[in-house]
């Protein structure tokens, strides 16, 4: 059964009939074409690497159909940086050196993003355990750690 | 500033890393994120639910009369069409039996998630709904769960056709013969019941592994006239790409493989030559259309990444000063099926048998040990490749003489480092260069170990149970052909084609492929730093077996030691060419190497005010090929190979701080130290991200990880809500310290580092909580180590004090 959703991604309109069972993920990968967003733990929720922003709040889209989407703003990686310009999260994880292999960084930026936007000065320990969400495999954290503590400062 | 000062040494800056901008914006290219060709098979696996059981009959009518389905595979279909495994191109050169099998199973399944029916269609989806209508008919065998299980006498057998469930067996010290290890094993008995203390203890290391964040995948395209075009993620695509060809019989310059620009990391997990790659390339060809599997995070942790599973009975005897002066070690290691090309699951195992003595210096040894498949997945590479079990057998027990002595467990462990390289150990593993004693001095230094002693004295006093924990590592820092011929049946050295480009610029390509190593920073910051010019004029390109050359993979933390070796080598031979044309055109009395290249600028030696622009040279000599020095041709190109005549390492010494509540068991890792000796370091902020990223990983599989089987081999552990990784909130900051000796084999000084990491964190970790435990006696000799394993210790331990 297919269904038509209007969704908004990074500013660009789209209005798409899609299974009834389409994941939101798969929507923004395979429809919008927008591949910045990851699967890893293939759709358990545990490794948020398929984190976006569903009207500026953290989500993972593995957990959510595309039809819970409708009529939706949503963010991905791709629209994080404006006109080329990098977000300071962006250029503190370069600075930091904060990823390696980079699969899981999407969904940790945009977790972290909206993150710092509710608490724009925190300590070491909340920024700990507001990654609890997100996998890394490669940096151990703490690179990461301090990239989100250099965006904040 | 002189005219010749630099601005171009980039060797040793932590030059910021030029993947980081398509990554951190959502350009990266994974596996996954390849455009799919129309018409594409997708192909989804039947996986056997089953440990072990005969396959009475398959059914799978219903399949294939669903819309949309392509077809429908059985191992019946695949045997008399594909070569069997083991076929030499996937055959180590050492004393194993390796098992026969196919991309399917046939006639039987042995483990839990073996692929059985392959089912291709239009969509991923349709195949799944397909793959549910399959009926497989079992008669169910008995399980066999373990190396123990498996070595009994009259035990089930994995593979009906073998004599027994032994996979490999090998002495590793004493000699080649039976005679000579029998006489080298009565002298290490001798010195150890006549030595002064003696420790023996059985060390059990758990199952698990380095599973990375991207799953496996294969997309694979077939023209009769073009050949294959295979996209693998795989960190050797050159050794696959001659698997592919020679087990599939085509003419190998058909074949390409392509491992992806970018992969989500494989830590040895995507280094194995796999059975699933195998079939889709095989179906790719058959059916003359694309093919593409891409694995589930269930399949991932049901059939790869899983590591360690061995078991080690250990003894060693010691002076009173606490110099060891034996040591024995009976390993046996629970394999999996064993069915999976380059290192059938006993590799792992040997190779950390190998590496046992470490980085002490252990003379008289006698090791060995025995490899059984079981009814489980054939264990697959992980980082700290076998040795992790290895290394906290021996960590413990050299804490546990200290302990017996009544020293510190780190003036112990200083009395047994190899004081001196180049060293060949007990089992005859060659240790290049670096400085033990330096780097170890280095980290007590930076943890002020007298201090913290007292600081514990006074802790204990308060009732709060504080302890240090120490370990080493001696890791593999580039595989020699010397190791990897015999082991894997492949060449050690690293190999780079540099080709100049007429406007300046550098082009670099690798065989290899990285999965987050940051070589296409370091590799540019390596040209830049030999021609004078930025990192960012210097364009990389890793992994294709089309346009690279031949490489044995991303393994052994190879690249720093040989590929980037192979770099310097191929930078330097074309400025020699280009010092050629220096001394021609301008007409100098001097010799091709006389010339700087700095800041964009070739600048003679003996005279600064005589140059030319980097880039004008490299012009002139691609695209003005007029007047050459005599002798001399045009262009700018070249390839390199590069291997040093020994295998090398690098060393690492960790200290591990632990707080344990001795009311409840719960621990905490407060504090985590390294010190590392990596020769010259390329980029410290590279180099410092291994460590980090290392010692979380054996952190993580030391006290969270652990694949379950239950009692008839149900994998429990298939997702990781229950195979848990190290969070954020888990785990410590690493305060990394370099100690570098530069290593006198190798072009500019550099080694590698990275893969070995995990291997000492159990050992430190372990003896940080059993110093801090030293009052109630604890010693830990099983992993993982869970504060409830802690809590059943202490209440042991204070139930024996009061008695």
């Amino acid at each position: 059964m297919n269904k038509t959703v209007t969704i908004t991604i990074n500013g660009e309109i789209f209005e798409e009939s899609v299974p009834i069972r389409m994941l939101l993920t798969d929507f923004i990968r395979n429809i919008a074409g927008l591949t910045g967003t990851h699967i890893s733990c293939t759709l358990e929720g545990v490794c948020g690497a398929c984190t976006v922003q569903i009207n500026g709040e953290a989500v993972k889209s593995c957990l959510t159909l595309a039809v819970q989407a409708d009529g939706q703003e949503i963010t991905t990686v791709e629209g994080l940086a404006t006109d080329g310009e990098l977000h300071p999260l962006q250029k503190s994880f370069n600075e930091h050196h904060a990823l390696q292999c980079g699969f899981c960084t999407s969904g940790i930026l945009m977790n972290t993003a909206e993150f710092l936007e509710k608490n724009p000065n925190p300590s070491e320990s909340e920024i700990r355990h507001a990654l609890i969400g997100n996998l890394c495999r490669c940096t151990g954290y703490a690179h990461i750690v301090a990239a989100v503590k250099g965006a904040a400062q | 500033m002189t005219s010749t000062e630099s601005n171009s040494d980039w060797i040793g800056r932590p030059f910021k890393r030029k993947e980081d901008h398509r990554l951190m914006t959502g350009k990266g290219q994974y596996f996954a994120d390849y455009p799919i060709p129309a018409g594409t098979a997708h192909l989804v696996f039947k996986r056997s639910d089953r440990a072990h059981a005969t396959i009475k009959s398959i059914d799978t009518s219903a399949a294939e009369a669903m819309t949309g389905v392509i077809g429908v595979f059985t191992g019946e279909d695949i045997r008399n069409e594909i070569q069997p495994l083991p076929q030499p191109v996937v055959v180590p050169a050492l004393p194993a039996v390796c098992p026969t099998h196919w991309p399917l199973a046939v006639d039987k399944v042995k483990f839990h998630g073996e692929a059985v029916v392959a089912i291709l269609a239009r969509d991923p989806y349709i195949a799944e709904d397909a793959a549910e209508t399959i009926e497989i008919d079992y008669d169910d065998l008995p399980y066999v769960g373990s190396a123990e299980q498996a070595l009994e006498p009259g035990a089930t057998k994995v593979h009906d056709d073998w004599d027994d469930n032994v996979i490999f067996a090998m002495a590793f010290t004493g000699g080649e013969t039976e005679e000579e290890q029998a006489k080298n094993d009565a002298e290490v008995d001798a010195l150890i019941s006549g030595a002064d203390v003696r420790v023996r203890e059985t060390f059990k290391v758990h199952r698990c592994g380095v599973s990375p964040m991207e799953t496996r995948g294969a997309m694979v395209s077939w023209d009769d006239g073009d050949g294959m075009n295979a996209l693998i993620t795989t960190q050797r695509p050159h050794i696959d790409r001659l698997a592919i060809a020679d087990i599939l019989e085509i003419p190998a310059q058909l074949v390409r493989v392509i491992a992806p620009r970018d992969q989500g990391g494989g830590f040895g997990v995507k280094a194995p030559f796999y059975r699933e790659p195998l079939l889709v390339c095989y179906l790719a060809k058959k059916l003359r259309r694309t093919v593409r599997w891409q694995e589930s995070r269930e399949e991932h942790l049901m059939v790869v990444s899983q590591e360690r599973d061995q078991t080690h009975d250990l003894e060693v005897g010691a002076t009173s000063d606490g110099k060891i002066v034996g040591l024995r070690d009976r390993g046996i290691a629970d394999c999996g099926d064993g069915c999976e090309g380059v290192y059938w699951g006993y590799l792992m195992p040997f190779l950390g048998a190998a590496l046992l003595p470490n980085a002490y210096d252990l003379p008289m040894c006698d090791i060995k040990i025995r490899v059984a498949v079981t009814n489980k997945s054939a264990l697959s590479p992980a980082r700290s490749f076998g040795a992790y079990p290895t290394r906290f057998a021996v960590e413990r027990a050299i804490d546990m003489v200290a302990r017996r002595l009544g020293k510190d467990p780190a003036d112990v462990r200083r009395t047994n480092l190899i004081p001196e390289l180049p060293y060949v150990s007990a089992t005859g593993m060659n240790y290049d260069s670096g400085d033990f004693l330096m780097t170890w001095d280095n980290l007590i230094d930076t943890i002020d170990l007298a201090s913290f002693r007292r600081d514990q004295e006074a802790a204990r006093k308060e009732g709060r149970y504080i302890g240090v924990g120490f370990s080493t590592g001696a890791e593999l820092s580039g595989v020699a052909s010397e190791v990897l011929v015999p082991m894997e049946n492949q060449p050690g050295y690293g190999a780079a084609i540099v080709r100049l480009d007429p406007r300046g610029k550098v082009m670099v390509f690798e065989g290899d492929a990285p999965q987050g190593q940051s070589h296409e920073t370091a590799m540019a910051q390596i040209a830049a730093d030999e021609f004078g010019i930025h990192p960012d004029d210097v364009l990389v390109t890793t992994g294709d077996t089309g346009t690279t050359p031949f490489g044995s993979g991303t393994i052994g933390a190879r690249a720093a030691s040989y590929t980037f070796s192979a770099l310097m080598v191929a930078c330097q031979t074309l400025k020699l060419k280009i010092g050629k044309f220096m001394v021609h055109d301008l007409k100098l009395d001097a010799e091709p190497a006389d010339f700087d290249f700095t800041n964009g600028d070739i600048i003679f030696k003996r005279d600064s005010n005589i140059r030319k622009t980097f880039r004008e040279m490299v012009e002139r000599i691609i695209m003005a090929p007029l007047d050459l020095p005599p002798g001399e041709t045009a262009g700018l190109e070249t390839t390199a190979f590069f291997e040093a005549e020994k295998p090398m390492i690098c060393f690492s010494a960790h200290a591990a701080f632990a707080e344990v509540d001795v009311t409840t068991g719960q621990f905490k890792i407060y504090r985590y130290v390294t010190s590392e000796d990596v020769g010259t370091v390329i980029n410290p902020q590279i180099v410092e991200g291994q460590v980090q990223g290392g010692v979380i990983q054996g952190l993580s599989n030391c006290l969270f990880e652990e694949f379950v089987y239950d009692e008839n081999g149900q994998q429990l552990t298939s997702t990781y809500e229950n195979y848990k990784l190290a969070t954020a909130a888990d785990v410590p900051d690493v305060e990394v310290n370099h100690a570098g000796t530069p290593c006198p084999y190798t072009p500019r000084g550099n080694k590698g580092l990275g893969e070995g990491i995990p291997g000492p964190v159990p050992g430190a970790v372990t003896n940080a909580v059993c110093d801090a435990l030293a009052p109630f006696g604890i010693e830990i000799s099983q992993l993982p180590l869970r504060p409830s394993t802690l809590w059943r210790m202490l209440q042991d331990s204070q139930a024996t004090a009061a008695e």
